[in-house]
């Protein structure tokens, strides 16, 4: 009559319906939150307000770039005549030397036959027209011309450089001081520091402005402002930097010199 | 410098220790457990219910004893409620007293009342089964997932402490991971705790009915001639 291995039916079932519950709670856990750090992160963000845009400051080097890009293709079009001149000047010299009077009547039949040429063609025959009899001053006179170009356009990137040069040498100005400002803003001059007090600092930074180290290079003879300051560069890490993989090659050692009466921003 | 926050759920649970990884293992475990024994009860209570209610039923309207044991006896195992064993019991213990010569009134209704007493418990033994259970999953689980989130935030700190600049994104992550046990501790505790007493209420009920049933069926047995 008695059953002490009681009976329970409903294993199967309660035991889905258990794996089923907790399915959904993971379910809810894993779809209900936003896991993704993006979120997490952005709250906190930090905001620095400059008296000069540095935006502009950065754009100033692609404006050379318009103004430098812009002289290269009249070079190219001159270039390309004169290739192409060699192989046109013989039919274009010889109805010269054969019948000089018949020029003109010539000189409509190739463009009648050749009305697919472009334009280069009509302006070879022209240019050929005034120096006639000569065939290899024409040459050299090329050579000279692609001598001429190259020489230009070395000028023209010598040139480019250095505006770029210009600009970057703006830029890393810019950002150095920004660089200086946002440090000084972090040190608490402790009380008794001379006023002529000098500390030199060799800051290394990685891509990005984040502080590898800061080294004291000349002590300012005040081990408190000396301490200051180092402080002062760790907790302004990241430094700003210029995004640019090149200018920031200037700032991967930055020779800082900090002094306690330049005024607090 | 940046620390990376991959805040996704399993890398939260991939990186939390070896102690709070144990006590989210111990208490998905008990989680489980606890709701397969909630459903398990729900499912047996609901039966019991049904049960003894179509018998209390066929009890009041028919008068023939007989018939009915023989109801009760034939109904398979799971159609069987508490209350017809008991009810068999008792009938069963009654005629095997009044088969026998020289023993008088009283004492048949105490045999018999002693056999359905002890069928009664039996009965309630089993209805009462894993509600013990229940009920510890419900009152301890939060302490256990407490102790793991302690333990997590305990290393998380320690773990800020070699940080020189401390922000909140050095100690959040641990401290997610840590509370992701709490979360567990609660999630098994609560249903518990309401399952718990839930079942406990209506078990109560059901022997409630079966205590009164053995009162009037002993009366029913002492008007027999």
């Amino acid at each position: 009559m008695s059953a002490t291995a009681y009976y329970e039916p409903y294993r199967l079932p309660a035991g889905i319906l258990a794996l089923v519950v907790h399915s959904v709670f993971f379910a809810l856990l894993y779809f209900g939150f936003n896991w993704n750090r993006q979120s997490f992160s952005n709250p906190a963000m930090t905001v620095e307000l400059w008296s000069s845009l540095p935006e502009d400051v950065v754009r100033l080097p692609a404006t050379p770039k318009i103004e430098v890009v812009a002289p290269p293709p009249p070079q190219e079009k001159i270039a390309k005549p004169d290739i192409v001149m060699p192989e046109k000047k013989k039919p274009a010299v010889k109805p010269v030397e054969a019948k000089p009077e018949k020029t003109k009547p010539e000189k409509t039949k190739p463009e009648k036959t050749k009305p697919e040429k472009t334009k280069p063609v009509p302006k070879a025959i022209e240019a050929v027209k005034p120096r006639p009899d000569a065939k290899t001053p024409a040459a050299q006179s090329a050579d000279a011309r692609i001598a001429d170009q190259q020489a230009a356009q070395h000028q023209a990137a010598q040139a480019r450089q250095d505006e770029l040069d210009a600009a970057n040498g703006k830029v890393v100005d810019e950002f150095r001081a920004k660089i200086n400002a946002k440090i000084r803003r972090n040190v608490v001059n402790p009380p008794g520091v001379a006023k002529d007090a000098r500390a030199e600092f060799m800051v290394t930074l990685l891509p990005g402005g984040a502080v590898l180290k800061a080294d004291l290079v000349k002590s300012s003879g005040n081990a408190a402002y000396d301490d200051a300051v180092e402080r002062a560069i760790l907790k302004s890490d990241p430094l700003p930097v210029p995004q640019d993989g090149l200018l920031f090659n200037r700032f991967r050692q930055l020779d800082l010199v900090f002094k306690p009466e330049q005024p607090a921003e | 410098m940046e620390v990376t926050q991959d805040l996704s759920f399993v890398h939260l649970i991939g990186n939390a220790s070896v102690l709070v990884q144990l006590v989210m293992g111990l208490l998905l475990f008990v989680s489980l457990m606890s709701w397969w024994y909630i459903f398990l009860k729900m499912f047996a209570i609901r039966d019991e219910v049904r049960l003894t209610e179509e018998f209390e039923d066929a009890f009041w309207h028919n008068q023939n004893l007989n018939e009915l044991y023989r109801y009760a006896n034939s109904s398979s195992l799971r159609n069987q409620g508490a209350m017809e064993r008991i009810f068999a019991a008792g009938f069963v213990e009654f005629v095997k007293l009044k088969k026998q010569n020289g023993v008088d009134a009283s004492a048949v209704m105490e045999g018999t009342r002693r056999a359905m007493r002890a069928t009664y418990q039996r009965e309630m033994d089993r209805l009462e089964s894993h509600l013990a259970f229940l009920a510890s999953v419900g009152s301890v689980s939060p302490y256990v997932g407490l102790f793991g989130t302690v333990w997590g935030i305990m290393n998380a700190f320690r773990g800020l402490a070699n940080v020189g600049q401390a922000t909140l994104a050095h100690v959040a992550p641990g401290i997610a991971e840590a509370l992701v046990a709490t979360a567990m501790g609660l999630f098994a505790a609560i249903p518990a705790v309401v399952a718990y007493n839930r079942y406990a209420h209506e078990i109560n009920r059901l022997s409630t009915r079966f205590d009164s049933f053995t009162e009037e069926f002993s009366n029913v047995l002492q008007r027999q001639p």
